[in-house]
């Protein structure tokens, strides 16, 4: 069996392919006006790396930045929304609180950057009464295809339909839904009560609104890159990761890409857990820095952490999905270096991507990045980027960063090019510090692990910026995420409402919780026979969402094996109460308990990525490593003649005294000169400073 | 608690300050998701913190800003009325008595002592707002005799004496609440979260010892001090000033009440000066002076100098914050209160008083300020009795809308200075409470003050009851209109009316605060909130956005051609640019001739 991960960046395309023969990792560019290009020559040429055919590739395991681009990025489709009359802001109000406390000058994304216009939402005739959910004004047809004549005439194919109480009774949404279908038949339509269905009116409708701006692009992308891989000739099977870590199917995320807004970053998390693992560490802060973004997050004690769905905002929209806990912001590779109006120096998060790309790829840009500047200190060797397969022209960087920086601000080039590397190294360290240290952890009992094309180069200086113990490199730091796509679990979660007082709960109560248990587990087990897993390899786990009557929050508590009983319901009310002395230290014993959600994870247990240990490193790797020399300048500003080393030389236990520079396939490691570089087990690299 | 300390490295002083900023925010947390009643679990109108033995605040959670302050107040209140005299290990004390350092009687604190080793080094607290402690009438009060008709009044009182419960207290807490079920366990979420912060502030007493943790935490405060007295000095030495009124004390109608501000900036620190304002009034329309003039006046400062979404470094939220400023109110002014009168309903005082303090400055910091915010609060408290006999009681929050600003609009629809509440979800009001929302929009009857940056827009919120009822309703800025600055004009006031769903009767135009106000099934309440007034010249604002706010409804087409003097073709979506040019030209000289 043959599986394939491969993770789209708005830079590269990353992959990594585990098969009989071993594991082989490959590097492509992007091709962003198509993406599936560059994914499907990427599967061509791995296949051909590893000797087997494109046949016998069951499972492609899919990450994609393409919905979190769009929100950084503001670009996704205009979104016509339909809501309930005297309703038609409640996506302009909001939670109606500021973002900050102390401020007068703050930003209200969701006003200055709307999902939907105002122009746009129109509130139409319809009502559905509290709390019985039946219908108390008949929704007024002809209003829904009025607005939808608006929304032809301002080339709206895009719609979001979001009405009050629709988690109650959803029968208004879908008709508006059908009729929107008769007036614009080609349009993508997202209803509220299918992308998140739960209450509480203003984060529902900005779930189904988000969906509607990324879905459009996002569906499109994902059926394209289907076709594109079923025509190439390769029957495996699709699939992408999600926001939380599972896998789902091209179908059900091109329907609901909400859950795939932290897909790629989903991957590089669950990556670098499986590298820390092999390195033996517990504690990590990732950092993933790709040619966009670079993304952040903290693993401690050997486990990623997932978000309260009443947590999640992205881009300052509220989105209720499951997703891993981690933050994107807009530094990478390709971030590019600008003075502003008033004389600022800033870099990103404007990208220049792949297309036109830094300067230096000679497709078109003139404006500096990152990447230049790392070009022109010469720590990234033109004539060896990508092996060799992408040469640079490093006068294109020298011309960039000298006409837009180094000029205008009258410093020489190379200030300026360790001016942007400052800066960059600065924001990453900010958002850092915000995911590890205001939350409580101690960066001295974390190692900061420096991944993606454009990682290492920067996990010196940033474990310096805050204080982590040392810097890991995995072992193929630009497609960790890559790699984190082969040791994910398939997952289908799926839930359903069912509000019952546990105390009072008879048998016909009890029934219906467990039928509604039944279905959901009935629902993930098709999905997972249609991959054919094997039943022995399935499983579920079947919990109960449960609070005190009045509460606003619900705790998790497992459902007993063989479903819930007029016996063992006292039990399930007792694991209740304990939960909540362990969150909250404290419980109320005399009150009521509800539950009210009931949740069901299907798992198939498949194998997860095996690397095998790295072979033993002699006495004389470091001289057999030795490519040739070069000056290079580091953050200090001091130049020296630097060695280039080829990491795959360096064998387990061999140490590297800076400075040096290793160069690999996907990604190349700065060592500064008072560090070492330690080659661990599995291949990962241990930078600690003398 | 050591006073003398040694610097300390900046990574120690980070995670130190990260460690208990992450406290502050984990006992908030605790206290929002256990708690039952929506003004905590929803609005989060409440604060959580750390505090040292002299009442610095060490730490406190980002949640709202009229309780971020107002903790120390309380804890020097407790200092003088104290069960026993004296602290002991295993303590919990409620305290609310406005006499005695409490920001007004609804918003319960309760504190724990820390102690380590034995020795008292600190304490945990919070401060959360409870729906009914048994006042003259359900919820909010605003026309009463004295803080005898506020309800329950606690001071230094242990719920918890040496650990061990007092039965009788709780027992009297239970049966002086019209929602005695809600008020219990909403205070029990507050011990939990209290103890939370004790253990939390002990385990990091364990791990960095009791020297660095206080002596990071003193460095933490002298930063903060630091940072604001550094603004402060850059402002040039004078007396800035400004006034405007308040509507009526809720009782005495059409009799306005006069609020002067005098900002007094003496190198680096500030004086604010509120002689003059009117005197205290005979309702509950006061200000208790230590528990919200003064934590209004700081987070004046906080806002204006130390802005977090300007400032690149983030100044932690602590004690040093407040150090540079003095708060001077005359006792027996609205703002200082004597015992025994009433100072439950405090909130547009502060609010205004804020507002007036952006005025006040705008000549020496013309970048900073922003124009007339509705400075104002929209707090209703709707009540009535279920078929069991039982009370509910529902409070809300509604929000305001910012005045324009140097280079943006001033923010729609969101909660106006002083307060940041979350609203409450009207779909869980619906399912818990004998309500339903009719409409939840921004204003389309008026439009928001113009300007090259217009004020923002408020809302419209019409809640109906659907049982009989009393309403309450504490709001401000029916008759003073939030300013318009530097060319800019004034936004629009606020109204209320109340009309009935089922009959066709016209609706009745209400004061801006009335108190137990009997309602009938069906009957609606809709609160208007008052429109931010503009920034600078409506004839210097981007025609594109003047058609983009004719395009979304915050503006008519007639509004554009003759305040802003746009042309627009909206049949095309479009500005007709020379026409636009040249109507503006027309209207710029039309202004010099009369100039």
């Amino acid at each position: 069996m043959a599986r394939i991960g491969v993770d789209v960046g708005g830079t590269n395309t990353d992959l990594v392919l585990e098969c009989s023969k071993g594991t082989f990792f490959h590097k492509v560019p992007s091709t962003p006006a198509d993406q599936s290009i560059a994914t499907v020559e990427g599967i061509e040429q791995i296949c051909g790396m590893a000797g087997i055919e494109k046949m016998d590739i069951e499972v492609i395991s899919h990450g994609t930045t393409i919905a979190t681009n769009i929100t950084i990025e503001h670009n996704g489709a205009e979104v016509g929304f339909i809501t309930s009359k005297g309703f038609r802001d409640i996506l302009h109000i909001g939670r109606h609180k500021r973002p900050h406390n102390f401020s007068l000058h703050f930003d209200v994304p969701w006003q200055s950057r709307p999902l939907a216009k105002r122009r746009n939402r129109f509130a139409v005739t319809e009502r559905i009464r509290p709390p019985s959910g039946e219908i108390e004004v008949p929704l007024n047809e002809g209003e829904v295809r009025a607005a939808c004549t608006t929304f032809k005439k301002r080339g709206i194919n895009s719609v979001a339909i979001g009405f009050m109480f629709s988690f109650l009774n959803d029968s208004h949404e879908r008709r508006a839904r059908d009729i929107v279908l008769e007036e614009m038949p080609d349009a993508y339509v997202s209803i509220s009560s299918e992308v998140a269905n739960v209450i509480r009116e203003y984060e529902r409708f900005s779930t189904a609104a988000m969906n509607a701006f990324v879905g459009p692009q996002s569906s499109m992308y994902l059926r394209n890159l289907e076709a594109k891989v079923k025509s190439a000739g390769i029957p495996a099977k699709l699939r992408v990761i999600q926001s939380n870590g599972g896998i789902s199917t091209i179908e059900g995320c091109a329907r609901k890409p909400v859950g795939i807004l932290m897909s790629g970053p989903a991957g590089g998390v669950i990556g670098a857990l499986s590298e820390a693992r092999l390195a033996g560490a517990e504690n990590i802060l990732t950092v993933d820095i790709g040619g966009t973004s670079a993304d952040i997050s903290t693993i401690a004690s050997g486990r990623f952490r997932i978000k309260n769905p009443r947590d999640t905002v992205v881009s300052g929209h509220a989105v209720m999905a499951p997703m891993i806990d981690l933050e994107t912001i807009g530094a990478g590779g390709g971030s590019i270096a600008y003075l502003d109006m008033a004389g600022g120096f800033n870099v990103g998060p404007r990208s220049a991507g792949s297309e036109p790309g830094p300067a230096c790829y000679n497709r078109g840009g003139t404006e500096p990045t990152v990447t230049d500047a790392q070009v022109v200190l010469g720590r990234m060797d033109a004539d060896k980027f990508l092996g060799g397969d992408l040469p640079l022209d490093p006068e294109l960087s020298i011309k960039a960063i000298k006409k837009r920086i180094a000029d205008p601000l009258g410093v020489s080039v190379t200030e300026a090019a360790l001016g942007i590397i400052k800066v960059v190294n600065n924001n990453m360290s900010l958002t850092i510090r915000s995911n590890s240290v205001a939350r409580g952890y101690d960066p001295r009992d974390f190692s900061l692990m420096a991944f993606g094309g454009a990682g290492p180069f920067h996990g010196a200086a940033l474990a310096e910026l805050v204080a982590a113990r040392d810097v890991l490199v995995p072992l193929a730091p630009g497609i960790t995420a890559a790699m984190g796509l082969l040791g994910t679990d398939l997952q289908y979660e799926h839930t359903r409402s069912v509000i019952t007082n546990l105390f009072a709960a008879d048998q016909k109560a009890i029934d219906k919780v467990n039928a509604t248990a039944s279905e959901l587990k009935a629902m993930g087990r098709e999905l997972l026979d249609g991959d054919e897993i094997d039943e022995a390899d399935q499983s579920f786990e079947a919990i109960a969402e449960i609070r005190y009557h009045g509460q606003g929050f619900e705790l998790r508590v497992p459902m007993p094996r063989d479903g819930l009983s007029l016996d063992n319901k006292a039990e399930v009310i007792d694991a209740f109460h304990k939960q909540h002395i362990a969150d909250y230290g404290y419980s109320f014993d005399d009150s009521l308990v509800e539950l009210y959600t009931v949740r069901v994870i299907a798992t198939a247990n498949v194998r997860h990525l095996e690397l095998e240990p790295l072979f033993k490193g002699g006495p004389d790797d470091v001289k057999d490593a030795f490519m040739y020399e070069r000056e290079t300048i580091f953050d200090d500003g001091s130049v020296r003649m630097t060695p280039r080393l080829d990491r795959g030389k360096l064998g387990a236990g061999t140490r590297v005294q800076g400075p040096a520079v290793i160069i690999q396939h996907n990604s190349t490691t700065l060592v500064p000169p008072d560090y070492t570089a330690e080659i661990l087990n599995y291949g990962s690299m241990r930078l600690v400073k003398a | 608690m050591t006073k003398e300390h040694k610097t300390i490295d900046p990574i120690t002083l980070q995670v130190i300050r990260g460690s208990i900023e992450t406290i502050a925010e984990e006992m908030a947390h605790v206290l929002f998701r256990m708690s039952f009643s929506s003004i905590i679990r929803e609005s989060e109108d409440l604060g959580a913190g750390l505090f040292d033995t002299d009442f610095n605040t060490l730490c406190e959670s980002e949640s709202t800003p009229m309780h971020i302050g107002s903790i120390p107040g309380y804890l020097a209140g407790i200092q003088n009325t104290l069960d026993d005299g004296e602290w002991y290990e295993g303590d919990v004390v409620v305290h609310n008595h406005p006499y005695h350092g409490a920001s007004h009687t609804p918003d319960l604190a309760i504190v724990i002592p820390i102690f380590y080793e034995g020795d008292l080094v600190g304490y945990s607290g919070n401060t959360a707002h409870h729906i009914d402690i048994g006042a003259a009438t359900p919820g909010l009060i605003i026309d009463v005799p004295d803080v005898y008709a506020e309800g329950m009044l606690f001071a230094g009182t242990k719920l918890y004496r040496k650990g061990a419960r007092n039965e009788t207290l709780w027992n009297f807490i239970r049966n002086n609440s019209r929602a005695a079920r809600q008020l219990v366990d909403d205070i029990e979420a507050q011990i939990a979260s209290a103890r939370l912060g004790e253990k939390r502030f002990q385990e990091l007493l364990d791990r960095y010892g009791k020297d660095l943790v206080f002596g990071a935490c003193n460095q933490l405060m002298d930063y903060s001090e630091k940072m604001l007295r550094q603004r402060i000095a850059a402002i040039p030495n004078g007396e800035y000033r400004s006034e405007a009124w308040l509507d009526d004390d809720g009782r005495n109608r059409g009799q306005h009440l006069s609020v002067k501000v005098c900002v007094r900036v003496i190198g680096d620190r500030i004086e604010v000066d509120l002689t003059g304002s009117a005197p205290q009034t005979p309702t509950a329309y006061n200000v208790p002076f230590e528990g919200s003039t003064k934590v209004a006046a700081f987070a004046a400062f906080r806002k204006l100098l130390l802005d977090t979404a300007t400032s690149d470094t983030r100044v932690p939220s602590n004690q040093g914050s407040f150090r540079p400023i003095e708060v001077i109110a005359p006792k027996g002014s609205i703002f200082n209160p004597e015992a025994p009168t009433s100072a439950e309903a405090r909130f547009t005082q502060c609010n205004m008083m804020i507002d007036l303090i952006m005025k006040a400055m705008a000549p020496v910091l013309p970048d900073e300020i922003i124009a007339g915010s509705s400075a104002s609060i929209s707090f209703a408290s709707y009540a009535g009795v279920r078929p069991n006999g039982e009370y509910w009681v529902f409070l809300e929050v509604n929000e305001g809308a910012y005045g324009g600003r140097p280079n943006s609009d001033g923010p729609d629809s969101i909660d106006n200075l002083m307060a940041n509440t979350r609203n409450n979800p009207l779909e869980d009001l619906a399912m818990h409470i004998p309500m339903i929302c009719e409409r939840y929009e921004l204003r389309e009857d008026v439009s928001p003050g113009a300007g090259k940056y217009r004020g923002g827009i408020g809302v419209v919120k019409s809640q109906r009851i659907l049982t009989d009822g009393i309403i309450t309703h504490e709001s401000e800025r029916h008759s003073n209109v939030p300013w318009g600055i530097f060319g800019g004009k004034d936004g629009a006031a606020g109204k209320c009316e109340i009309y009935n769903a089922r009959t066709n009767d016209p609706a009745r135009e209400m004061h801006s605060k009335f108190h137990g106000l009997e309602v009938k099934k069906d009957d609606v309440m809709a609160y208007y909130s008052p429109c931010g007034g503009g920034f600078g010249s409506p004839l210097e604002r981007d025609p594109q956005k003047v058609l983009d706010d004719v395009l979304d409804g915050f503006c008519s087409v007639e509004q554009a051609h003759a305040v802003y003097g746009v042309v627009l073709d909206l049949e095309a979506e479009t500005v007709n640019v020379s026409a636009t040019e040249a109507r503006r030209e027309q209207m710029d000289a039309a202004i010099q001739g009369t100039a």
